[in-house]
């Protein structure tokens, strides 16, 4: 409690965020982007493929709030509210579907649909 | 050409980690993936000459979070993605808190931890295969075979490589272009918002001045110190100077900033998910179509002209 104390009420401008740590967090957000990326394209379970989106979205937001951290401009952070949102929404749909399809086929493997490509 | 290597060694750790079968195998991809990201941050780091050395946790919560990204797209029970997926969560939360956006931090705990991440579970209970006996740790076989690893990692490595290259090149000279202006801003933006919420402001002041009862004009910085006119009981009007515990807390603005500059993507907002509950509604009804009618009188509609 003290803690979150001490950084609430803390000058926004002393502990201004410095470049290394900027970079730090543009890279870690970046290696979320793209783990999610990865595994979304080599899993085969639905059910995780729509987890390695949500990776993904956890990707974006955190380059989001730590670009509005660089400009001092809350948007950055609504900007989250509104991934949260549509990860919620989309989690709602997506698991929804995704029973549905398990039920039709009794089994949770995307390719067991690949008669839904054209070719 | 530092970066790229890095990018290549992890993955090829990646590589090892999806494809390896045998424990020595997934060994030497962890080592090989772990190598490469620290190989990638250290790289990044060293390429910007900045006054302050980042601390300890924002690096301790990062590689946390990548750690357990791995093993999310690596472990082959979906049961134990999801719960590393909320260490990734907790994590990133961490980095929020790390990056002052203590509000996002707590909410993406709730929401992903404690709302999304359930759900998945309840999903994954949901449509589990029973285990079966040729499995390794009883898990399907699409579980345990990745679908053209190779390619997924050359297109995910050489997203990565370009990007973090990118923000090699011109974040510092950015940053410190920028860094004078976003200090400066970063000093009087509490009071700009402070500003914004009238009622706020004079609770602030009457903590100073008890017998104020209007706040004239907008505060402003004296040097250091915000300062903002106010009139007293009495008539007379005197400057108030505000103590630096005044400023707006981060939940405080992130809810000006939602409400005041974006309105209508609130609106929005709700519409999505009340479009996501209809659409969940009509997803889940289809599977009870022969029950309609009972369902209908259970829920007590439309009873009546069945009946």
């Amino acid at each position: 409690m003290n803690l979150l104390a001490a950084i609430d009420a803390a000058p926004a401008a002393i502990d201004l965020i410095d470049p290394k740590s900027m970079q730090l967090m543009l890279t870690f957000s970046a290696l979320l982007f793209v783990i999610g990326l990865v595994g979304f394209l080599t899993r085969r379970n639905m059910i995780i493929m729509f987890l390695c989106t949500e990776l993904m979205f956890q990707g974006a937001a955190l380059a989001m709030i730590a670009f509005g951290r660089m400009h001092m401009d809350p948007s950055g952070q609504v900007f989250v509210i509104f991934i949260l949102t549509v990860a919620a929404a989309e989690a709602a749909l997506a698991l929804g579907l995704v029973v549905l399809l398990y039920r039709k086929r009794d089994t949770l493997d995307a390719d067991s649909w690949s008669e839904l490509r054209e070719c | 050409m530092i970066l790229y290597s890095a990018c290549i060694a992890s993955a090829v750790g990646l590589y090892l980690l999806m494809r390896g079968t045998r424990a020595p195998i997934r060994a030497v991809g962890t080592i090989a993936a772990l190598g490469g990201f620290a190989w990638l941050l250290t790289a990044t780091l060293e390429s910007i000459d900045g006054e302050v050395a980042p601390t300890l946790l924002p690096i301790l919560f990062g590689v946390v979070a990548v750690m357990a990204a791995v093993r999310v797209i690596t472990h082959r029970r979906p049961v134990f993605a999801a719960l590393y997926f909320i260490l990734v969560v907790i994590a990133s939360a961490g980095l929020f808190l790390m990056l002052h956006a203590e509000f996002m931090a707590f909410a993406l705990i709730i929401v992903y931890a404690g709302a999304i991440l359930i759900t998945y579970l309840f999903v994954l209970m949901l449509a589990q295969q029973s285990p079966t006996d040729d499995g390794d740790e009883g898990s399907a076989w699409y579980d345990r075979t990745p679908r053209e690893p190779v390619l997924a990692l050359l297109a995910g490595f050489i997203l990565l490589a370009p990007l973090t290259e990118a923000m090699n090149d011109t974040r510092a000279q950015h940053f410190e272009k920028r860094a004078e202006a976003v200090t400066a801003r970063a000093m009087e933006q509490p009071w700009i918002d402070l500003a914004r919420m009238p009622r706020e402001l004079l609770r602030v002041v009457r903590r100073v001045e008890p017998t104020a009862t209007e706040v004239i004009g907008e505060p402003h910085l004296h040097g250091d110190v915000p300062m903002v006119m106010a009139r007293l009981e009495d008539g007379t009007e005197t400057e108030v100077s505000l103590p630096p515990d005044a400023a707006p807390t981060n939940t405080r603005v992130v809810g000006l900033a939602l409400v005041a500059n974006f309105p209508v993507s609130l609106e929005l907002a709700g519409v999505i998910l009340l479009m996501a509950m209809f659409g969940a509604v009509v997803l889940c009804r289809k599977q009870m179509e022969l029950g309609e009618d009972e369902a209908q009188q259970a829920a007590g509609i439309g009873g009546g002209q069945s009946s």
